[in-house]
Formats: C-alpha cells, sequence, structure tokens
C-alpha cells in the first residue's frame, strides 16, 4: 500500500483520504466475515443463509495433484465436478437438512471455529466487492476425532439495501483427497 | 461368552453370521490384499479419462500403487508405481499426460509399457551390464474392458473380465455403459473414511437404513422417504460375489413405465430416463435386468448408483481406513443443461458433501471401531434379514431374482463369497468350488 510521503499538503490529504476510505472499506469487509464466521460457528444456519443474495453461488471445486508443467489443471473448472457446486435454494436445503430431524453427521454437534486471515479486497465494482482471503476452518467431532481444512477463498460480497450480503464464495482447498469422513459443514 | 459361529468360518450363511473380526484384524486384512484384491479384478478408471497416448491415471490394486496408462500403440497399460532400483515411486501425480516415468531418485527412466528405456551411467558405472529387459517397471499382466470401463488383474489364471463379471456383474455396469457412449466428467472425489472397506461395500445394497440414516435429508426434502425406503426390492446373486440390491419394478410396473415412455417420446420429449425401453436395451438387459433399479456391486469394491451415472470405488487403506473415490459419467450426446443437472444430483447426494452420504461415514468408522474389542468381537454380526424367507425365481432367459421386501441377501451372499475367495488356494481352486447362482429357496 502506497503511504502518503510526499511533501505537497494538498496531495497528501488525497492520499489521507483515499486511505482513510479504504481502511473504512476492508474495515467493514472483515467485520462482515468475522460477523459471518462467528454466526457460522455458533451454528445459527438459519441466520448465516440471511447474509446471502439470492443469486450466490457457493463452489468448492475439486483439487488434484498434478505435475509443476500441469499445474494449470489443478482445479476443476466450474461446470465439471466439485465437492459444492451450490445456489440459494441448495444452501436452504443443506441447512433444513442440518437442523431437521436427525442430522447424524451434526448430532453431536461438531464444534467449528473459523479463522479468516489474509483479507484483501482485490475489486470494488458498483456495489460489488470481491475480498480474497486465506481461511482454516477447524472442526472437533465427539472426544477424538478433528479435520482441518485449509485453503483460499475468493468471495463476492455485495451492498445491499439490509446491509453486505454474501453474492459468491468460491473455495480452494488445499487437500486433494479430503482426509475426513465428510464435509457436513460450511467453509 | 461361546463363540456363535462354531465352526472355523468367518461366516455363517445358515444363521446368517458373520464374525466381526474381518472388520479389523490386520493378518485377515494382509490375506485379503493377497487373495481378494491380489486375484480379483479391479476397476481401474474410463477409457474416456485416458484418450491420447500418454495421458495417465493413478489408482491401486489393493496397496500396490498403479499408473493406468494409454501408450504410443494406443493400448492401456497397467503398471506397478515402483521403480525397480530402489522402489520409489516414479510418478508423483494423480493424473496428467506424460511422455515416460522417470524416477526422480537416481534417474532411472520408463516408456509407457514400463521397459526401462534410460539408466544414469549404465555404461560407466554398470559397465553395460544391465539387463535392460529385465529392469523395467513391473507390468500388471491382464488389462481389459468392458463397455469403456477398464479393469485390470495381477493373477494369470484369472478367468477373463467378461467371464469374471458374469452376466450379473456385466448387467451391473451395463447400468451406465448401457445407456450410450459415456464419458467421464472431469475431477473425481476422493476423501478418506476411519472403515473397513466391507462395511462400505455392504451399506450400498442396505435399504434398511436410509430411513434412520438418512431421515433428516428425507425431512429437509432432498429425497421422498418412497425413494429413499422403497417396499418392492430385487436382488439379484451372481457368481464370485457380485449382486445388485434395491428396488425393481413389478411387470406391472415396468410396463407402466413403458408406457409413460411411449407416450413421452410421442410427445417428441427426451428418453433418456428410460433408456432402458428401447428394444435393444431391453433384450440385452435380460428378463430380470430389464426391472431392476437397485444398487450393483463389482466384487470387490466398484459400486454403481442407481440412475448410471456415478461409480463409486472403495479403495483399502489398511484394515480400518478406507478412500472412497467417486467417478461421474454423463451421456457424450447431452446438452449442456442435461449434463449439468447430473453434475449438481451427483454433489448433492454423493461424495464427502453429498447430503446422503455425509452421515454415513459416521456409522461405518463406529462400526469398525465395534469391531476391536475383544469381548465385543465374540458376537457375530447379524446379516440374517429375511435369510430362509424367500425364493429365487428364474426367469425364461434364465436370469435368477429374489422379488422381497427389504433383505440382507445382497450382503450375506458377499460375505458367503469373500470366505470363498479367501479361502480358495488359487484361481482354478475358487472356479471349481465357489458357490452357483442361488435357484430355489434363500
Amino acid at each position: 500500500m502506497d503511504m502518503p510521503t510526499s511533501g505537497n499538503i494538498g496531495q497528501d490529504r488525497q492520499d489521507l483520504a483515499d486511505l482513510s476510505h479504504r481502511a473504512r472499506l476492508q474495515f467493514e469487509v472483515e467485520q462482515f466475515l468475522y460477523a459471518e464466521a462467528a454466526i457460522l460457528d455458533e451454528r445459527r444456519y438459519e441466520d448465516w443463509l440471511t447474509l446471502l443474495t439470492s443469486d450466490i453461488h457457493y463452489w468448492v471445486p475439486i483439487r488434484r495433484t498434478t505435475t509443476a508443467r500441469e499445474v494449470a489443471d489443478e482445479f476443476t473448472r466450474p461446470g465439471d465436478m466439485a465437492f459444492f457446486d451450490d445456489n440459494f435454494d441448495t444452501l436452504t436445503t443443506r441447512v433444513a437438512k442440518t437442523i431437521r430431524g436427525t442430522p447424524w453427521a451434526e448430532d453431536p454437534p461438531s464444534r467449528t471455529r473459523h479463522f479468516v486471515t489474509n483479507v484483501r479486497i482485490t475489486q470494488v465494482e458498483g456495489d460489488e466487492i470481491d475480498v480474497a482471503l486465506n481461511f482454516c476452518l477447524y472442526r472437533s467431532r465427539l472426544n477424538s476425532e478433528e479435520d482441518r481444512w485449509v485453503g483460499r477463498r475468493e468471495d463476492r460480497v455485495r451492498r445491499t439495501e439490509d446491509g453486505l450480503k454474501l453474492a459468491r464464495r468460491h473455495v480452494f482447498l488445499d487437500q486433494t483427497v479430503i482426509l475426513s469422513q465428510n464435509m457436513s459443514n460450511i467453509f | 461368552m461361546a463363540k456363535l459361529i462354531t465352526s472355523d468360518h468367518w461366516v455363517d450363511v445358515r444363521q446368517g453370521l458373520v464374525e466381526r473380526e474381518i472388520f479389523s484384524d490386520r493378518a485377515v486384512y494382509e490375506l485379503e490384499l493377497q487373495k481378494i484384491f491380489g486375484r480379483a479384478w479391479n476397476f481401474m478408471c474410463h477409457e474416456s479419462q485416458i484418450t491420447k497416448p500418454g495421458d495417465y491415471f493413478m489408482n491401486a490394486i489393493g496397496e500396490e500403487q498403479v499408473i493406468v496408462v494409454r501408450g504410443r500403440d494406443e493400448a492401456i497399460n497397467v503398471l506397478l508405481n515402483s521403480c525397480p532400483h530402489r522402489g520409489n515411486s516414479v510418478c508423483r501425480a494423480e493424473q496428467g499426460n506424460t511422455r515416460s516415468f522417470f524416477c526422480s531418485y537416481h534417474g532411472w527412466n520408463f516408456a509407457l509399457d514400463g521397459r526401462l528405456i534410460a539408466v544414469p551411467g549404465s555404461d560407466k558405472y554398470y559397465g553395460d551390464q544391465l539387463d535392460f529387459d529385465e529392469w523395467g517397471l513391473t507390468r500388471v499382466p491382464r488389462v481389459e474392458s468392458y463397455g469403456g470401463f477398464v479393469f485390470a488383474c495381477l493373477d494369470n489364471d484369472a478367468p477373463s473380465l467378461h467371464d469374471f463379471l458374469g452376466w450379473v456383474g456385466r448387467l451391473g455396469i451395463d447400468q451406465i455403459a448401457g445407456k450410450g457412449e459415456m464419458v467421464i466428467v472431469d475431477g473425481i472425489q476422493k476423501n478418506r473414511i476411519h472403515c473397513n472397506w466391507k462395511l462400505a461395500v455392504d451399506n450400498l445394497f442396505d435399504w434398511y437404513h436410509p430411513k434412520v440414516s438418512h431421515q433428516s435429508a428425507i425431512q429437509a426434502g432432498v429425497l421422498t422417504e418412497e425413494a429413499l425406503f422403497p417396499m418392492d426390492q430385487m436382488v439379484l446373486l451372481g457368481e464370485y460375489g457380485h449382486a445388485i440390491g434395491g428396488p425393481g419394478l413389478s411387470p406391472a410396473r415396468l410396463a407402466e413405465s413403458e408406457e409413460k415412455h411411449r407416450q413421452l417420446v410421442a410427445e417428441g420429449g427426451t428418453s433418456r430416463r428410460h433408456w432402458r425401453s428401447n428394444p435393444a436395451s431391453r433384450e440385452a438387459l435380460g428378463s430380470a435386468g430389464v426391472r431392476s433399479r437397485g444398487h450393483p456391486n463389482i466384487f470387490p469394491n466398484v459400486w454403481i448408483t442407481q440412475d448410471g451415472s456415478q461409480l463409486c470405488l472403495r479403495l483399502p487403506k489398511g484394515p480400518v481406513e478406507t478412500e472412497i473415490w467417486w467417478f461421474t459419467l454423463v451421456e457424450k450426446s447431452m446438452t449442456e443443461d442435461e449434463r449439468r443437472r447430473v453434475i449438481q444430483a451427483a454433489t448433492h447426494f454423493f461424495g464427502p458433501a453429498g447430503l446422503l452420504e455425509q452421515d454415513d461415514g459416521e456409522n461405518w468408522s463406529h462400526s469398525t471401531r465395534g469391531s476391536i474389542g475383544r469381548v465385543a468381537r465374540r458376537k457375530p454380526l447379524n446379516y440374517s434379514m429375511r435369510s430362509g424367507l424367500d425364493e429365487v425365481t428364474v426367469g425364461p432367459d434364465g436370469q435368477k431374482s429374489i422379488e422381497t421386501v427389504v433383505n440382507e441377501h445382497a450382503q450375506l451372499w458377499t460375505y458367503r463369497c469373500w470366505e470363498e475367495w479367501m479361502t480358495a488356494e488359487s484361481w482354478p481352486d475358487l472356479i471349481a468350488h465357489h458357490s452357483p447362482e442361488p435357484t430355489d429357496a434363500i
């Protein structure tokens, strides 16, 4: 990030205004993501749904170990197989499945901790803010089971009349073979 | 506590009992690697995954890591991924395209058919004494395809893939291959479950568990209770342990379904879902096959889904560890929209994030754990449901089926055949002494 260093006072003021604007946006987006993570960790899944736009795309492609030469083929592409390729309706079904009846995968409930870090705003266009970040999702289950998923996320946050909403979540995991018995969680 | 199974068997077919030790014992597992995976035809990949020379896909036969690779001559080779010099793997990627397999340890280089083609210092250090013909990658001796599905077998005495599969195994694969020219969708979902591989396999025949295990999915409207707990069940049992178990259509319901198909076609609609009604398919599937809507297992570890769009491989990774691999296939002629629907259903139901599958893993891992305790082990598991209560019907074309309600015939058959594989001395011994398909009361 360029720091205001010039001797020109007018320029410095402009730079400070830019910085202040960027810092405010960064703060706002980060607070949104942290609040969302807390909602998931608190298992408030129906509340989580209210943070999504109706056109959300929630996608977790499959990663493969490839040679360095073929590393461009590491992830499956949109439209091919994925672990998740969800829209608002299917996410709503996932939530319904988790809170109704006897969702054995989450009963007893898992204990999750969502960590969000290295948050970078990569593009702002109109009402939409694209965010790249690293995440770690830790899951403790029963008495001796631990899972952790680490990766990169490309989120799109949209400014709406009801505040910020999540319009896209693309999750790029670091594991190829998922070393967990399931993924009954939300990243 | 007295053992319920008194003979030196693991499986008591008459009582429907299976010893728990087979789900966690290291010695049993080692024997399986040799006598089951070392002898059976193992699923490798679909031909559409490796279309060009040099295309490869990594798989396993038991704990042998193998490379399935299309050669320069277009033939498919299956090679052990182990350099004969120090044993190092010569391929580290899961899939890709290559000109040769180069060992990262000392630089031995192997052609796509496994031949050793270059050794650094073969003149100066080995004095030109190294026999290149002798020191190639070990080739899996038998590689054959059925309907585009590639299988490999380590045992030279095994019957052909066609004969190994028999009509039940072939019918299982036809559930996918019979629909037309199929192609893989890029992306094999892979995940690990701390369970014995057989418990994952036996679950695919289990139409008893959905109502309980997957109740929350029913309540969330993922699938109807009728779809997950159909009362009309049909079981087909094949030689060497292949089986198909699950919903079956009565002749009346088949006629209904075919009538619907005729109407659809007359109205110009797509007939994909009713592909079995085409006269050629009907003939190929047979009198029972055309009515089966169950889950096939190609012994030992290949499950094919009901709608014939996915194949699930259960790879043993130790006595209490299994890797689950999901392959998804679509008809080559599908529109983008049709293809998308298949993929959405696939990600939604199965795989580690699938709304059905996510509830299964913990049951299997805890069943596996329940086979470890020495006291728990004294009580065998109960696979007796409908045992002794049903009849095998033989159709006009010789196809045999059991038409009944929810049952455990296919599971018990799988374990019965599994024990025959485990105790047979060799393929000739297994051919001579395996159980024929049941024909009367069962």
